[in-house]
């Protein structure tokens, strides 16, 4: 499988957790780059909001050149 | 008048500034079953009194302050009180609800609320304690900004043994004392911000009150009580809404959340999107500035941010001063929004009235249509700007106006972006559609609150179609009577986030949070039926705490059906007040930016569907096509003995 080094934003309290806001990591699959937030359990990854390039995407979502993603923690009430 | 029911005092006092004159009045138990308290307690005594001919700034108008019968009861988050009077923003009933120490502090002395009308000769403040009205000469505080109010207050409350004697107060600033038509009224560095309470305050030259007392408020059965508030803050703090969210970085963690939903409001709502959005972003408030945060008295979430400005530690921005003042005027320098929202406090001045009065000047300057000087993104002298609001000075004088009042003078009336004169929350409504109804139909004008907050399941917390108008309207119905209830008794709205159940929340990608999404908007009919025949809910739902903790505190009968119609009530009753002064279908709208322009050029349906939705908000609340209630509607909710003609 092809890697690619794909942009990876946090937001919302996941954020807080990770202590880092963005980073890059190479994953082939979204599966996979679930696996390297930092201070975040896959248990944990899997129920973030994920976008990549500012769309909703399935599960098994493989990554192409250039992708962008972001992981963000359920937000809500104002 | 005594009262057979707990959580209330049982004594209401009539305050007539231009006499002096302190009487009861009177609010039977009958009322309290009927009108609860807070908000619909408020309406209800403005019902009694106004008959579509007063205006704001007149004797004829009355400033109610009232609690709920929850205010003190020890439950969570539930020290609010609420002010409802006469907007002299919209010319309709405000209320705007508080949560400092002031409502707590009032039933210390005995009181459920305070009617006060009339106009003081000159500038005075009001000391309550027990059963003793004092009115001050308030000379040397008239002037002073808000925290340095209560500092003088305090001073004055000192006791001889050096302690100042335990009271909650409310204070209006220059802003009030200029009648800016959005100033506010500031408890502690709470604010009972919207509707411009302040301005009447200021009116009326009453500069301060404060309350204090030895009284305790009865709660019918103590223990159950007890264990249950136990239990309920147990699930607040579970709860990913109320015990992780809102606490870890207040409501300031939506910024970046409506900028992924497209609905963080960016220019004067022209877009929903703000390319730096990061910089004034929750995330960047808590790494970088936040320093602790804090509650309201006997809350568990304690959402509010504490920060420095000037070298002192103070209130932080919410979300929605953090936007209008950020992305809404393409300001990305999150250090002045931190100050000035601090400035804007100390003046005593609504943040999202006076920013969005600010946009809207910014636009019409750059359409030619008002040469104001003010421009988007240079900011440099803003803080002036708002002293001059604050002081009625130059440009500041038309500031002090609003939006409404500006559009209809220089024009530009489809990006004055108001509701029955009032200005619109940051929520950008072209991809929040039922929000954005719930923003034409709200009694006070542009609330997201008052309108039913749809964007929690729009976006926000759970994710359903956004811009279908598909089942909005019942929903819309359904929360606004469920906020509606909670603010009449006492307690804060964001409690009712964790109505959510938990794995709706935490697990946004399960199937099960993905079918909720899906079929809810194809579920107005079954809401429709709830809302109809609320009677059917006789239980208490077990994510839902406060109707058992309301029936333990007052001895009243309260399931979950009878909760959502008491709401219902509350609702109906300030929309029959609001009717005498010529609110209809006509005064429910929003700005032709939101509802004729797509915020997506590509996708048609990213406007408020606003006519469409409306037809069936009035079928669904049982009013008739001029959007006014039923003669069956207003008997089935109790109400008729507040229609009248107008006088
Ligand atoms: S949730 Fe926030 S606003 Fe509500 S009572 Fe608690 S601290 Fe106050």
């Amino acid at each position: 499988m092809v890697m690619y080094v794909i942009k990876v934003s946090l937001y919302g309290v996941i954020r807080l957790q990770a202590g880092i806001s963005h980073f890059e990591s190479t994953a082939s699959t979204l599966s996979e780059l679930k696996e390297k937030i930092p201070n975040v359990s896959r248990k944990e990854a899997d129920d973030l909001i994920v976008l990549v390039n500012g769309t909703a995407v399935k599960k098994k979502y493989k990554f192409k050149d250039g992708d962008e993603v972001v992981f963000m923690s359920p937000a809500g009430g104002g | 008048m005594a009262t057979n029911y707990g959580g209330y005092m049982g004594k209401v006092l009539r305050i007539n500034l231009s006499t002096k004159e302190v009487s009861e009045y009177p609010f039977s138990d009958e009322e309290r079953k009927l009108y609860i308290g807070g908000k619909t307690m408020a309406a209800k005594i403005l019902s009694d009194h106004l008959t579509g001919n007063e205006k704001a700034f007149s004797e004829d108008n009355l400033l109610v302050i009232t609690t709920g019968p929850m205010t003190g009861s020890g439950a969570p988050s539930s020290s609010r009180f609420n002010i409802s009077t006469l907007s002299p923003l919209t010319g309709y009933i405000t209320s705007s609800n508080c949560g400092g120490n002031f409502g707590y502090y009032l039933k210390k002395a005995g009181l459920d609320a305070l009617v006060i009308s009339g106009k003081c000769e000159n500038p005075t403040w009001i000391e309550i304690q027990n059963d003793t009205v004092l009115f001050h000469e308030a000379d040397d505080l008239w002037g002073l900004k808000t925290s340095e109010t209560q500092e003088k207050l305090d001073e004055k409350l000192t006791m001889k043994n050096g302690r100042v004697r335990k009271n909650g107060k409310i204070c209006i600033g220059p802003a009030g004392e200029n009648q800016v038509l959005y100033a506010s009224i500031i408890s502690n560095e709470r604010v009972s911000g919207r509707g411009g309470t302040g301005a009447v305050m200021g009116w009326m030259k009453l500069k301060a009150v404060c309350a204090s007392g030895n009284k305790e408020v009865k709660v019918i059965e103590k223990e159950k009580m007890v264990k249950h508030t136990q239990k309920w803050f147990k699930y607040l703090r579970k709860h990913p809404l109320t015990g992780n969210q809102l606490p870890k970085m207040g409501t300031a963690g939506l910024v970046s959340a409506m900028q992924m939903k497209s609905i963080l409001s960016t220019k004067n709502y022209q877009y929903g999107q703000y390319d730096k959005f990061e910089d004034i972003s929750g995330e960047k408030l808590a790494e970088e500035y936040n320093i602790v945060n804090k509650g309201c008295l006997t809350c568990p979430i304690r959402c509010a941010r504490t920060v420095e400005v000037n070298g002192k530690q103070v209130k932080g921005p919410e979300l929605e001063t953090l936007v209008l003042l950020g992305s809404g005027i393409l300001n990305n320098d999150l250090k002045s929004i931190l100050r000035w929202n601090y400035e804007l406090d100390e003046l005593g001045m609504d943040t999202i009235s006076c920013a969005n009065t600010l946009s809207y000047a910014m636009e019409a300057n750059e359409k030619g249509l008002w040469d104001n000087g003010l421009v988007f993104s240079e900011i440099d002298d803003i803080s002036k700007v708002f002293e001059d609001i604050a002081y009625a000075r130059g440009i500041g004088a038309e500031l002090a106006l609003g939006s409404k009042r500006l559009a209809e003078k220089y024009g530009g009336k489809e990006f004055a972006i108001n509701a029955k004169g009032m200005e619109l929350a940051a929520y950008e409504p072209r991809k929040t559609v039922g929000l954005g109804l719930g923003y034409a139909v709200s009694n006070r004008g542009g609330c997201h609150l008052n309108g039913g907050y749809l964007v929690i399941l729009e976006g926000l917390g759970l994710s359903i179609d956004p811009t279908t108008p598909r089942g909005k309207a019942d929903l819309t119905m359904m929360f606004q009577d469920l906020m509606e209830m909670i603010s009449a008794t006492g307690q804060c709205l964001f409690t009712s986030y964790a109505f959510f159940p938990s794995p709706l929340m935490n697990h946004p990608n399960s199937w099960y949070t993905k079918l909720v999404n899906k079929i809810l908007p194809y579920c107005g009919g079954v809401v429709r039926f709830i809302n109809k025949f609320p009677e059917i809910a006789f239980f208490h739902l077990p994510v839902f705490h406060h109707t058992k903790a309301f029936e333990l505190v007052t001895g009243m009968k309260m399931p979950f059906g009878n909760y959502l119609r008491a709401g219902e009530r509350g609702y109906n009753l300030e929309r029959i007040v609001n009717a005498r002064f010529g609110v209809d279908e006509s005064k429910d709208s929003l700005p032709k930016r939101l509802t004729d322009v797509p915020q997506d050029p590509n996708k048609p349906e990213t406007k408020v569907p606003l006519e469409t939705m409306k037809k069936v908000y009035y079928k669904a609340r049982g009013w008739d096509e001029k959007g006014l209630p039923t003669k069956k509607t207003i008997e089935r909710l109790k109400l008729d003995g507040d229609v009248r003609d107008k006088g």
